[in-house]
C-alpha cells in the first residue's frame, strides 16, 4: 500500500464514524489550544520583558554596584568593623553602599573595561511651563535608560543640546493640544543645590514620552548635558568638595562574551558586583518560565487525558472493523501495514485536534492580546501579552502528532494480530 | 508433467491442545495442477474450510508443507506470504465481505491498493474487470445497494483484478438462490475455462461439485475419495492434460489480453531447500515469469 493512499484510507476511515472522532478531535482541541495560549503568554511576556530590560541599555555594558557591607545595616552577623579603606569614601545611598569615585576609577583600570559612566541622580524641584506654571518633579529620569524610553511625539534629547522629554501626561498641564504640539516648547528645569538656592536651566521640549512598567518614560527626563550641568549644580554651593558617590555605574566593556566572567570576577575581589544586561533578564526570565511552565504542565495534563480518547475510539474503531481488517489481511495485506493504517488513523486525529486547537490558540491570543492592549491595560506601553513562536507552534504540533501516535499504538497493535481467519469466521 | 501450482505433503492441523485437542487435518498429500477445477466436498466439521485455508496460505499447517509452484512457502517470512497471496490468489467467500459505505469499485480494487498500485491504473483496471462480469454500470454505486448476487460478481471481480492464477472460492454459493447460483457458477467456470485459472471451490452443493473437473471428498480430515489421484496415477504424464476440455481458445473478445494456457511448459522446479532471500525474490519473480510468459505463449497458439 503506498504512502499516499494509507493517508487516504485513514482519512476517510476517520470520517466513518464522524460524532466519535468529533469528540476525540474536541479533547485534543482543548488540549491544543490551552498549550498554545500558555505558551504564547510566555513568548509574549518574556518578548516584553525583553524589550524592556534591553532598553535599559547596550548589551556589551556591565552594571557595577557596590558589594561592601553598609555600616550600620542589619546583616545579622552582628556589627561589622569600621574600616576607613572601605567604608570611608562611601556614603551610604538608602540604605545601600554605593561607589566613590576610587571604586570608578578601578572600575576603569579593569583590562577589558573601555569607560565607566557612574549613573547620578538629578533631583530637580519643579518644571515651568510656557505661561509660567510650575509643576513638581520628584526625580528626573536617567539619559542611561533613553533607549527604554518609548516615545508617542517627537524624538529623544540629543546628547549634547539642553533638549528634554515630557511624559504623555504632562502634556495638557504645559499647556499643549496634543503630545505632537508639546514638541518644541520651552520649559524651564528649577533645581536647589545643595544649600537650598534655586536656580532655572532652560530647555526644549525634544519629544513625548510613554510610560512603560519598568517607570521609563514616566518623569521628564533630560539630555545628557543638561543632566550633567543640572547635577553639578545640584552639588555646589559648599564651601568644601563633597565626595561623590554613585549608586552604579555603568561599564563598557570590549567583549563580554570572553571577558565578561574575569571582569565580575576582579570587580568581586574589589568589593563590587558586576552584573550584565542578561543577568537582570535571566532574573526576571527565570520567573515567568517557570509560571509559563507550570500553564504548559496543565495543558499537558489535558493532552494525556485527551490521549486515552484515542486509544478508546480506536480500540472500538478496530473491534468493529475486524471483519474489514481480515479482508484486508486475507487479501495480502501485512501486519505491519495493519499497523501503519490504524495508527496513522490516530495520527490523523491528532493532525486535525492540533491543526484546530492551535489554529484557535493563536486567534484567541492574538485577539485578546489586542484588547487587552488597547483596552485595559493600554497605559502600559510596549506590552505584550502574547506572542506568535512558530518552532513553539511547531514543536506543540509535532509533540501532539507524537502523543497521538503513542496512544495508536495499543489499538493498531490489535488490529495488526488479527487472524485473518478468525475475522472472515461465520457460522 | 508440470509442477503442480499447489502441493501438500502430510498436511497436519491440529487446533488446541490437552483435552481440547482437535485433529482437524490428519495428514494430506495432494497435488493440484495448473488449470485444474476442484471441488472439495464433504460434511460440515470434516475439514474443508481449514485444508483451503492452509492451501491459500491464510494459515500454517502445525506439521507438514505447503508449496506454491513447487517452493515449500513455511520459511517465508509473513509479509512474504501476504504478498505472495497479493499476487497469486483471488478469494470468493460465501458472506460477500463487501464494505458497505465505499463504491463497487473501491472494493474491487482493493487487492490492488494493497499492493500498492498507482490509483489511475487501480480505477483503469477495475473498471476493465467490472466491464467484463457486465458490473461497470455500477461502479459508483455503493456496495450496500446491490442485490445478492450482483454483489457476488463484485466479489468475483476483485478476486479476478490481481489476475490470480488460482481462486478459492469456500461455499461461494451458499447464500445464493438457485438461479443467481447458476450464474456466478457460470461466470466462475466461464474464467477457469477462457484463462486457465485454476479453480478451487469448498461447496456443500452436489451440482456445483459436478461441474469441477476433480472432486477431493474429505472426512473427518481425510481425503477418503480424490477421482483425480486415481485418473493421474493410472494415465501417463501427458494424459494429465486429458481430463481437461480443450482450452486453446483463443482469448475471448470480453477479455481481451487474457487467454488460456492451462499447463505451461515450464521447467521442473528443483529439489527445494529452505528458501534465502535471493531464493525468495527469485520465486517472486518466476510468478511475474510465469504470467508474462503465459500471455507469451497465448500469442504464439
Ligand atoms: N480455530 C479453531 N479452533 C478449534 N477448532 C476449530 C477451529 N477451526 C475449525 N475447527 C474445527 O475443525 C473442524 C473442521 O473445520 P472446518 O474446516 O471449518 O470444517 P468444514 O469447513 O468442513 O465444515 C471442525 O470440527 C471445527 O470445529
Ligand atoms: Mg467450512
Amino acid at each position: 500500500m503506498r504512502s499516499i493512499d494509507v493517508a487516504g484510507t485513514a482519512l476517510s476511515n476517520t470520517l466513518r464514524s464522524k460524532l466519535r472522532t468529533f469528540l476525540t478531535v474536541v479533547a485534543i482541541v482543548i488540549g491544543a489550544f490551552t498549550l498554545t495560549l500558555t505558551s504564547g503568554l510566555g513568548a509574549g511576556v518574556n518578548q516584553y520583558v525583553t524589550k524592556m530590560v534591553s532598553g535599559f541599555g547596550d548589551s556589551n555594558q556591565l552594571y557595577v554596584m557596590s558589594a561592601s557591607p553598609v555600616a550600620g545595616a542589619p546583616t545579622g552577623d552582628g556589627p561589622v568593623e569600621y574600616d576607613p579603606e572601605t567604608s570611608g569614601g562611601g556614603a551610604s545611598m538608602m540604605g545601600a553602599s554605593t561607589l566613590s569615585d576610587e571604586d570608578i576609577e578601578t572600575i576603569a583600570s579593569i583590562d577589558g573595561i573601555t569607560d565607566v559612566e557612574p549613573v547620578v541622580f538629578v533631583n530637580a524641584s519643579y518644571l515651568e511651563a510656557p505661561d509660567g506654571d510650575q509643576y513638581a518633579v520628584d526625580s528626573l529620569g536617567m539619559p542611561s535608560e533613553a533607549a527604554a524610553v518609548e516615545l508617542a511625539a517627537g524624538e529623544l534629547p540629543a546628547p549634547d543640546t539642553a533638549e528634554i522629554t515630557v511624559p504623555e501626561s504632562w502634556v495638557e498641564a504645559l499647556g499643549a493640544g496634543s503630545a505632537d504640539d508639546a514638541v518644541g516648547l520651552d520649559v524651564r528645569v528649577g533645581i536647589a543645590n545643595a544649600v537650598g538656592e534655586m536656580e532655572e536651566f532652560a530647555a526644549t521640549v525634544s519629544g513625548v514620552s510613554l510610560q512603560a512598567v519598568s517607570g521609563a518614560g514616566g518623569a521628564p527626563m533630560p539630555s545628557q548635558s543638561l543632566n550633567d550641568d543640572l547635577y553639578e549644580y545640584q552639588n555646589s554651593g559648599l564651601a568644601v568638595d563633597r565626595p561623590e558617590s554613585y549608586i552604579q555605574a555603568v561599564a563598557d566593556v570590549e567583549d563580554l562574551a570572553a571577558d565578561g566572567e574575569r571582569i565580575k570576577q576582579e570587580l568581586t575581589e574589589h568589593q563590587m558586583l558586576g552584573l550584565t544586561l542578561e543577568d537582570q533578564l535571566g532574573a526576571i526570565q527565570g520567573v515567568i518560565n517557570a509560571v509559563t511552565w507550570v500553564l504548559n504542565g496543565f495543558a499537558l495534563i489535558a493532552l494525556l487525558a485527551a490521549s486515552f480518547g484515542i486509544v478508546n475510539t480506536l480500540l472500538m474503531s478496530v473491534q468493529e472493523r475486524t471483519r474489514e481488517i481480515g479482508l484486508m489481511k486475507a487479501l495480502g495485506m501485512s501486519g505491519g501495514r495493519v499497523f501503519g493504517l490504524f495508527s496513522s488513523e490516530a495520527v490523523m486525529i491528532g493532525l486535525m485536534g492540533s491543526v484546530i486547537g492551535i489554529g484557535l490558540g493563536v486567534a484567541t491570543g492574538v485577539v485578546g492580546n489586542q484588547l487587552l492592549v488597547t483596552g485595559p491595560l493600554k497605559d502600559v506601553a510596549g506590552l505584550s501579552l502574547y506572542a506568535v513562536d512558530p518552532l513553539g507552534l511547531l514543536l506543540i504540533a509535532l509533540l501532539i502528532l507524537a502523543i497521538a501516535f503513542l496512544a495508536g499504538t495499543l489499538p493498531a497493535l490489535r488490529a495488526a494480530k488479527k487472524d485473518p481467519i478468525e475475522a472472515l469466521r461465520y457460522e | 508433467m508440470s509442477t503442480p501450482v499447489l502441493e501438500t505433503e502430510n498436511l497436519v492441523k491440529i487446533y488446541g491442545r490437552g483435552p481440547s485437542r482437535f485433529d482437524a487435518l490428519k495428514g494430506l498429500t495432494l497435488e493440484i495442477h495448473r488449470g485444474e477445477s476442484v471441488a472439495i466436498v464433504g460434511k460440515s466439521g470434516s475439514g474443508k474450510s481449514t485444508l483451503m485455508h492452509l492451501l491459500a496460505l491464510l494459515d500454517a499447517p502445525t506439521a507438514g508443507v505447503v508449496a506454491l509452484d513447487g517452493r515449500p512457502v513455511s520459511q517465508l517470512k509473513p509479509a512474504a506470504v501476504s504478498d505472495l497471496r497479493n499476487e497469486a490468489f483471488g478469494f470468493v467467500f460465501q458472506q460477500f465481505f463487501l464494505n458497505a459505505q465505499q463504491s463497487v469499485l473501491e472494493n474491487v480494487t482493493l487487492p490492488l491498493k494493497i499492493a500498492g498500485v498507482p490509483r489511475s491504473e487501480r480505477r483503469r483496471r477495475g473498471l476493465d474487470v467490472l466491464r467484463q462480469l457486465e458490473m461497470d454500470s455500477k461502479a459508483e454505486n455503493k456496495a450496500n445497494d446491490l442485490s445478492g448476487g450482483q454483489k457476488q460478481r463484485v466479489c468475483i471481480a476483485r478476486a479476478l483484478i490481481n489476475d490470480p492464477s488460482v481462486i478459492f472460492a469456500d461455499e461461494p454459493t451458499g447464500n445464493l438462490d438457485s438461479a443467481t447460483s447458476r450464474v456466478v457458477e457460470d461466470i466462475l467456470f466461464g474464467l477457469h475455462r477462457e484463462r486457465g485459472i485454476t479453480l478451487v471451490i469448498v461447496t456443500h452443493d452436489d451440482d456445483l461439485a459436478a461441474r469441477c473437473q476433480r472432486r477431493l471428498s474429505m472426512q473427518d480430515g481425510r481425503i477418503v475419495n480424490d477421482d483425480a489421484a486415481t485418473l493421474h496415477a493410472a494415465a501417463a504424464p501427458a494424459a494429465a492434460v486429458a481430463p481437461h476440455p480443450a482450452r486453446h481458445t483463443p482469448s475471448s473478445p470480453a477479455t481481451g489480453r487474457h487467454a488460456a494456457v492451462p499447463f505451461p511448459a515450464e521447467p521442473p522446479a528443483p529439489e527445494a531447500p529452505p528458501l534465502s532471500r535471493r531464493e525468495r525474490r527469485r520465486l517472486e519473480a518466476e510468478a511475474d515469469r510465469r504470467r508474462s510468459g503465459a500471455r507469451g505463449e497465448a500469442e504464439r497458439a
